[in-house]
């Protein structure tokens, strides 16, 4: 199964991924075919007309499609993230209906950060609040992956004295969806903002764990989203690793390959041990998921943390290690150096889970 | 999950989330003390709750009964395990 599916994604993207980051979009069709087989939120039920993958095999699938087109990947991230949600908050009816539609070839954003609230999520205003037999949003969500391609967008909010999830089709009325111009990195996932205003929908559409805290809610939907980033970065180191040792195996200066100067090789141990070292925090994360071991959450930011500082850095190494050859818009590269750096100010800035894990680490201190 | 687990009592299962609580919290709970009213357990840590119980007793904790209410005492834990094992997810 998991071969089947990356060798979907490989022939899928081809050679595209750059022309897609420097158009800054990925042809809706290309999109709903994968979705339709799956292979967008990979682990999701069998029930629901999902593949039912592990999560390890799903990072796997993950890492792969990262190492292509991270675009592509920020897609799949919040396509699992939004099944995820559904399948953790909704009732039965909801998750059938819904992961349904996910597995079929619909595309889903999940909408948490607010132009008031990035990092301190729990500070968001969106106000979700029932009226009869309908719910009613307002609020607006600023740099929200996947909107701009989005058929339904899974928006967090307050309601009453906690907060709540809501189904949103993006078709409906009130709902108002601008890209954002160029973004740094992953420029081709669809980031938009999202004003919501007065809209009105059946409360079926509510999630059925409303009530309960803001910041629980996030940090069960943040827990997959956070360990799909990583594996993300993990594709982006070797990605770039790919493409370092290949350059400085091939081009030659002062009468030598650049592997041969040490200074060069140094580039490459680094990237070498980044890449390993973060592949082997996912998989500690991914073992913790898989095994429902409570230390998935710590272990989630973990890999999120070390992935993506080791992707920026990563992929500056290749960088530097390329030089002019990887200098151009569009190249494996150059996508990377940027989207890594994006990568270590989302789902959790550097600085956020320095904190969550500094919080761990204190309070498992004997 | 073993078979012992499916029968364990009411008891049993208050003395194994208690010894987790324990482990984490460096405190010794009784079974109808609010476990977040006291400031010692955060909400996020209401998230490695969820996922122990489980993992431990072999239940999914999804839809509405994934409430706060549902873990804010080892009372509550046990009557939810108790109740999901019953055959109705009550999802």
């Amino acid at each position: 199964m998991l071969e089947t599916l990356t060798a979907l994604v490989t022939d899928t993207v081809a050679d595209a991924a750059g022309e897609w980051d420097v158009s800054g979009e990925i042809p809706i069709g290309v999109l709903r075919g994968l979705g339709s087989k799956g292979a967008l939120c990979a682990e999701a039920a069998p029930e629901f007309g999902g593949l039912g993958l592990s999560g390890m095999d799903n990072g796997q699938l993950t890492a792969h499609t990262g190492t292509l087109c991270s675009s592509l990947r920020s897609v799949m991230t919040s396509q699992g993230m939004a099944a995820w949600a559904v399948q953790r908050f909704g009732d039965h009816t909801q998750r059938a209906e819904y992961i349904g539609r996910l597995t079929g070839g619909d595309l889903a954003a999940v909408a948490f950060s607010e132009p008031g609230a990035g990092s301190d999520l729990a500070a968001m205003t969106t106000e979700i609040r029932r009226d009869g037999d309908e719910i009613v949003i307002d609020g607006t969500k600023t740099w929200i992956t996947v909107a701009a391609y989005a058929d339904w967008i899974v928006v967090f909010g307050r309601y009453d004295v906690g907060g709540a999830v809501a189904v949103v089709p993006a078709s409906a009325p009130g709902v108002r969806v601008t890209r954002v111009a160029a973004p740094l990195g992953c420029r081709a996932a669809g980031h938009a903002s999202v004003v919501l205003d007065d809209v009105r929908l059946p409360a079926k559409n509510l999630l059925a764990v409303a009530g309960q805290p803001v910041v629980m809610l996030t940090t069960i939907a943040l827990t997959y989203g956070r360990l799909s980033v990583a594996w993300g970065c993990v594709g982006i180191l070797r990605a770039c690793l790919t493409a370092a040792v290949r350059h400085a195996g091939s081009r030659e200066q002062f009468g030598k390959p650049l592997l041969r100067h040490q200074l060069v090789a140094r580039h490459l141990a680094e990237l070498y041990t980044a890449e390993r070292t973060a592949t082997f925090a996912c998989e500690e994360a991914g073992r913790s998921w898989d095994g429902g071991s409570p230390e998935q959450v710590q272990a989630a930011v973990l890999a999120k943390h070390v992935a993506a500082q080791n992707a920026a850095r990563g992929a500056a190494s290749a960088m530097q290690v390329l030089a002019s050859a990887g200098a151009t818009g569009g190249h494996v590269v150059e996508r990377a150096y940027r989207d890594a750096k994006l990568m270590e100010v989302i789902e959790g800035s550097n600085e956020i889970c320095q904190l969550i894990l500094a919080e761990h680490a204190a309070s498992t201190a004997n | 999950m073993t078979d012992s687990t499916i029968t364990s009592s009411v008891a049993d299962i208050e003395q194994r989330i208690g010894e987790f609580l324990k482990a984490k919290t460096k405190t010794t709970w009784e079974p109808e003390v609010d476990l977040f009213a006291s400031g010692t357990v955060s909400s996020l840590f209401a998230m490695e709750l969820v996922v122990f119980v489980e993992g431990t007793f072999g239940v999914t904790v999804e839809g509405a009964d994934l409430a706060l209410d549902n873990f804010r005492t080892l009372r509550s834990m046990s009557s939810l395990v108790t109740r999901l094992r019953g055959g109705d997810a009550g999802a």
